[in-house]
């Protein structure tokens, strides 16, 4: 109990015994799940474990059956809606690279900064010398500066992943959950990409699915696997692939 | 036992009454020729209550007006024109009494007062005819007009009668009698209980008309008979407007059910599919047509030989559009909806070419016609056809879509289509199958529909947003959400439409599914989770 | 910053629009008045009332467009506002009858006095004054659409089902003001205008004013719209129409934003039905039908949705065409229409003006990397020809 009690007085995000069914499938099931403040954690499991759903519950697209999901302690994610969620701090990656694609890059960007976003704040924002040097700061980072009059329709795979990483760097989240963002990408884009979230996470907490073994590898951290929607095992990469229900369910003999 | 005792003599009295009045009604029907208004009444009576089914004739013609006496011996007839002469007829054989000169006989007058003496001494006097069928009429008759004087007479039929509904018909309009008559107050209270048995709108204004005039200490079974009769009745309004309100839901099924298929499994949005069921109906036209011109015996079976052909013309071009411009739009939804409203548009025009912008008509088989009564309710044969039909339709395609090898595929490709594909599946020629399926249905709904609907070129456009919306809100891609839809949007249409009329009614069910589309977005019968949102 | 928005609307080809409607909107009038009737310079009235009636149906294509063509709500009830507009400014020419009607009752219009009303419906009060009347052509639309909207944005009804739903409220209306106990003339409609703020609806110089204004109202609407659409705002709409969740997840109110587009693009279309009225001298709820607001969508597509200009245009050319056929082939209209319909959808998914713009773009495109293979073949050049060509 005292442990519990003493994760919750620092923990950025906290789940409890969070369950969630569709039309009679357990989704998730009393899934319990915490990150720290600065903490990048990497999530693994097979398909339908509950990885897509259980980032659907945090940022408020789906709402859980049962159980408390809090941010900062004390913010109930289950009462907000995406909107809310993403104002508070939380910014999400989807599997499918999702930019605007009939915008420009730096439009993508000057969009996802964190400004009022109400309908009239839009209607007459004008663009800041502090907006223009944070668009080009993110721009450099995520190494798209020279295509930043493009539309994001014609970059690369691998570079609308880095886009929309930008994108969530750009809402200044504390939280980043970004869903496989290797997927279909080059060796060296997998390696500059571990880079990339080993950077960002140096100023908030990232939370990464993925299946790219290596590339948890490379990030060496903390790796959580989940599985039919609960927590399998939880720890350090050599740990957590050593762990035979892991093998058996997951990574295979 | 007294009671028992009371009642036998009561009914040997009242068997006795006729045997006792009885006297010759040949002398009776001749005492009219020299009797006055009141008079004549009262001999009515006692013509009625000898008991003799051959007065009937008499009587009849008495209130026709063919009653005459002789002058010269005051003997009466019934007179029928012979040119310058009349016939003479004896009024109780029938046999003919030879001609007179028309000035030798006199007319007897009739008024209207006694005609209607002579119609309720009638329908006392048909109680005693050998006719099982006549005697049942006659019963009605006096259920109808009671009157107190029949009284004796129903009384009396009633001790002969051995056949068992006539029987119960006679009690009631014994029942109906005695309370307009001067009997016991006990009588009575058991006739307000027969008649509240009865029930219907009859016993109802029966006991209403009575309850000015009733014995005080009758008043409360009265009212308590009144008011039961009164929720008995509301209980039969009730069931009409669901009975009606079926009949509805079942036509909007009938409309929807293709709808079901090309949107709700396909997610085709098809603007043209009230122009499908609007070629059903053509189809039924053109059918009918032919069969009058050259086979009018087939008429009854025009509507099972249009089934097929509905079916065919319109599932063939349903295929046609698929193949001509639906199979390009797949995957863009709203385009699907203008393209197909342009075919819809093409369609009406070219139906308006080819038959002219009028109605055109199409007759309802003989099977088809007329209504029948259950209980309170009136059950027209054409509604209750369209109930049955759809229902069939449902169940059918039901099956198609479970059982058959053909529905494995459809739904195959609908899940999954590249599954589908690599499986061996030939997915356009699904799709294409698929869209004529839904199409053809509506096809057969128009066969349905042309019985009860105008036939013509704007037909469909008056099922659309009916059928979309019954397919939305009963939920997308489930066959059952539709049924449930269908049916309880026209029980809900009908329940609304008396207290707020038809228009608004319609308007408030409008509403109310733009509102319940808000709050269940997907319908009814949702499907939930991540793959829906996908 | 209001300076900035409206400047930034004024973009290349919007300039050249406005200044067209606004060289039509004293052209067409002068030479209706001034030029001598036997003239070929002249513009017969019924011309110029025919003409009037097209800038309308543009104003009103020009309103889909902002929620079709940008933020991917297609409405199927656009024809709803339209009528609404329409309506209250007849309520108000209504009023202005006075004692002229057939039944010479001063307060009561001829259908309330034929229907045996006693006094006027308390709906009825304030349309004898205009600026009321014009209050409520915008406030009327836009309130059934704000209504509308905010139960259909917040339970987040898209894509199909919201046509559907749009396309039900339309029809139901359309049921309601059938009735004559709506207050609204039943059947008939409103019509037997006499005049507006005083003027005689019916002269040629209150004709060619009523058109000027609504030349002058398009390009005021074209301006409003080419502001919002280039805007951050009009940014995140199309960001709405191509990647919904994603501006959900970016943190912005994504019902606020479509709500606001939606309440805008009734309003316009209530101004559209407000300026029809007095120039073809009726409405009535035929107006509503949902076939109406469909052929709307049409003129939108043929133009190209998500083009500010295409709609105006797409409007023009599709009515100049129906007046041709009807009046040429009466019968051959619907065919010629339903083939548009579907020939737009299969072969020209940009419309007239979409597809133009695209190929000039590609055209450019192609030239510019064709220099820039010559010259040092420097990556920016190539990537703004990419851009370019999309």
């Amino acid at each position: 109990m005292n442990t519990i009690a003493e994760t919750r007085t620092k923990s950025l995000l906290y789940l409890e015994n969070v369950s969630v069914s569709f039309d009679g499938f357990k989704a998730l099931n009393s899934l319990s799940f915490v990150v720290e403040p600065g903490e990048l954690r990497a999530i693994i499991g097979p398909n339908g474990a509950g990885k897509t759903t259980m980032m659907d519950i945090i940022t408020g697209k789906t709402r859980p059956d049962t159980g408390t999901v809090l941010f900062e302690d004390q913010i109930d994610l289950t009462k907000k809606d995406e909107a809310d969620i993403a104002q508070l701090g939380i910014g999400r990656k989807f599997q499918k690279p999702t930019v605007f694609e009939s915008h420009t890059v730096w439009d993508n960007l000057e969009l996802a900064l964190n400004r009022d976003r109400g309908v009239f704040a839009t209607l007459f924002y004008t663009l800041s010398p502090e907006d223009k040097a944070r668009i080009e700061e993110i721009l450099e980072t995520i190494r798209l500066t020279h295509r930043k009059d493009e539309l994001a329709a014609n970059l690369s795979h691998g570079q609308k992943q880095w886009l929309e990483i930008g994108m969530l760097l750009a809402q200044e989240p504390k939280l980043l959950l970004v869903d496989e963002p290797v997927a279909g990408m080059t060796d060296a884009e997998t390696i500059e990409t571990a880079e990339l979230l080993k950077e960002i996470a140096k100023t908030r907490s990232v939370v990464v699915v993925e299946h790219d073994m290596g590339f948890i590898r490379d990030l060496g951290v903390k790796v959580t696997c989940l599985a039919e929607g609960s927590v399998l095992a939880e720890g350090s990469i050599d740990f957590v692939s050593n762990d035979p229900k892991v093998i058996e369910n997951y990574l295979g003999r | 036992m007294f009671i028992r005792l009371f009642s036998l003599i009561l009914l040997i009295l009242s068997v006795a009454v006729p045997v006792k009045a009885q006297s010759d009604p040949k002398s009776l029907i001749d005492a009219l020729s020299k009797a006055d208004f009141t008079e004549a009444e009262k001999l009515i009576g006692q013509i009625a209550a000898t008991g003799d089914t051959r007065v009937v004739t008499a009587l009849e013609a008495f209130a026709e007006g063919d009653l005459y006496f002789r002058k010269s011996d005051n003997l009466v007839f019934i007179a029928k024109a012979a040119g310058s002469n009349v016939e003479l007829i004896d009024p109780l054989t029938g046999a003919s009494a030879g001609a007179a000169p028309k000035n030798t006989v006199t007319k007897i007058r009739v008024n209207n007062n006694l005609r209607r003496v002579i119609r309720s001494a009638m329908g006392g006097l048909t109680l005693l005819s050998p006719d099982r069928t006549v005697r049942l009429q006659a019963a009605d008759a006096v259920l109808r007009s009671p009157s107190p004087e029949n009284l004796e007479l129903v009384e009396a039929a009633l001790a002969k009668e051995t056949d068992g509904e006539v029987k119960a018909r006679m009690e009631e309009a014994r029942a109906v009698s005695v309370l307009s008559s001067n009997r016991s107050v006990d009588e009575k209270r058991a006739a307000i209980e027969t008649i509240k048995n009865l029930g219907g709108r009859n016993a109802l204004g029966i006991l209403n008309s009575v309850s000015g005039s009733i014995d005080p200490s009758l008043k409360g079974d009265l009212d308590a008979a009144i008011s039961s009769i009164e929720s008995e009745l509301q209980l039969w309004d009730m069931a009409q407007n669901v009975w009606y309100g079926l009949s509805l839901g079942s036509v909007l099924l009938l409309a929807a059910i293709g709808l079901a298929i090309t949107f709700g499994v396909m997610g085709i949005i098809n603007m043209a599919h009230g122009e499908m069921v609007m070629l059903g109906a053509y189809s039924t036209f053109v059918v009918q047509d032919a069969i009058r011109s050259n086979a009018p015996g087939l008429f009854d079976w025009s509507l099972a030989i249009a089934l097929p052909v509905a079916f065919l013309v319109t599932g063939a071009v349903g295929f046609v559009i698929e193949r001509g411009v639906i199979r390009f739009l797949y995957g863009r939804p709203l385009e699907t909806l203008l393209a197909t409203w342009g075919v819809s548009l093409i369609l009406q025009q070219a139906i308006r070419s080819i038959f002219g912008p009028t109605n055109q008509e199409v007759g309802n088989p003989s099977w088809m016609s007329g209504s029948f009564a259950l209980g309170g309710l009136t059950i027209t044969w054409n509604r209750l056809w369209i109930v049955v039909f759809s229902l069939s339709i449902f169940v059918a395609l039901l099956v198609v879509m479970k059982k058959s090898a053909y529905g494995l595929n459809m739904r195959a490709v609908t899940q999954n289509r590249r599954m589908a594909s690599s499986m061996g599946i030939r997915t356009p020629w699904v799709d294409a199958l698929t869209f004529a399926l839904g199409s053809g249905i509506a096809g057969i709904a128009g066969v349905a529909l042309s019985q009860i609907d105008n036939v013509s070129p704007n037909l469909g456009q008056s099922y659309i947003i009916d059928s979309f919306m019954v397919v939305v809100f009963g939920g997308v891609g489930n066959l059952w959400g539709t049924l449930v839809g269908a049916l309880s949007l026209g029980v809900l249409n009908k329940f609304l439409e008396p207290s707020v009329g038809a228009v608004l009614g319609k308007i408030l069910v409008l509403v109310l599914i733009i509102l319940f589309i808000q709050k269940r977005p997907r319908g009814l019968f949702a499907l939930k989770g991540r793959a829906v949102e996908a | 910053m209001i300076t900035g928005f409206i400047l930034r609307a004024l973009e290349g080809k919007i300039v050249i629009a406005v200044a067209i409607l606004l060289g039509v909107a004293i052209l067409v009038p002068a030479l209706n008045l001034l030029a001598l009737p036997d003239s070929a310079l002249h513009i017969p009235t019924y011309l110029m009332a025919l003409m009037g009636k097209y800038l309308c149906y543009a104003l009103l294509a020009l309103a889909l467009d902002l929620v079709w063509g940008y933020c991917g709500i297609l409405s199927l009830g656009h024809g709803a506002f339209f009528a609404l507009g329409g309506y209250a400014m007849g309520m108000y020419l209504m009023r202005q009858i006075g004692s002229r009607g057939v039944y010479g009752n001063p307060i009561l219009p001829d259908f309330m006095v034929f229907l045996n009303w006693k006094e006027l419906p308390w709906f009825w009060y304030g349309f004898d004054w205009f600026a009321f009347a014009t209050v409520m052509v915008l406030f009327v639309p836009g309130l059934l659409a704000f209504v509308f909207g905010w139960f259909a944005f917040r339970s987040r009804v898209n894509g199909v089902y919201l046509s559907i739903i749009t396309q039900a409220m339309t029809y139901a209306l359309m049921l309601a003001f059938f009735r004559n106990d709506m207050g609204f003339g039943g059947n008939n409609g409103l019509t037997d205008f006499k005049d507006i703020i005083g003027f005689p609806v019916q002269a040629d110089g209150t004709r060619a004013v009523l058109f000027a204004m609504s030349a002058i109202m398009l390009a005021l609407c074209l301006v409003i719209a080419s502001a919002i659409v280039r805007s951050k705002f009009g940014k995140v709409l199309v960001g709405v129409r191509d990647a919904e969740s994603r501006v959900r997840f970016l943190g912005f109110r994504v019902e606020n934003i479509k709500l606001f587009t939606f309440v805008v693009s009734a309003m316009m279309a209530g101004v559209a039905g407000a300026l029809f009225v007095p120039q073809v001298g009726i409405i009535n709820p035929g107006e509503f039908a949902p076939a109406n607001s469909i052929e709307v969508v049409v003129w939108t597509a043929v133009g190209g949705r998500g083009t500010l200009i295409g709609p105006i245009i797409g409007a023009v050319l599709v009515n100049a065409g129906k007046s041709f056929f009807t009046g040429a082939f009466p019968e051959f209209w619907l065919y010629a229409l339903g083939g548009l319909f579907i020939a737009v959808t299969l072969f020209l998914p940009r419309g007239i003006v979409g597809t133009i713009q695209h190929g000039f773009k590609a055209r450019q495109a192609l030239k510019a990397a064709a220099e820039a293979e010559k010259g040092r073949g420097d990556e920016e050049t190539v990537a703004r020809a990419v851009q370019a060509a999309e």
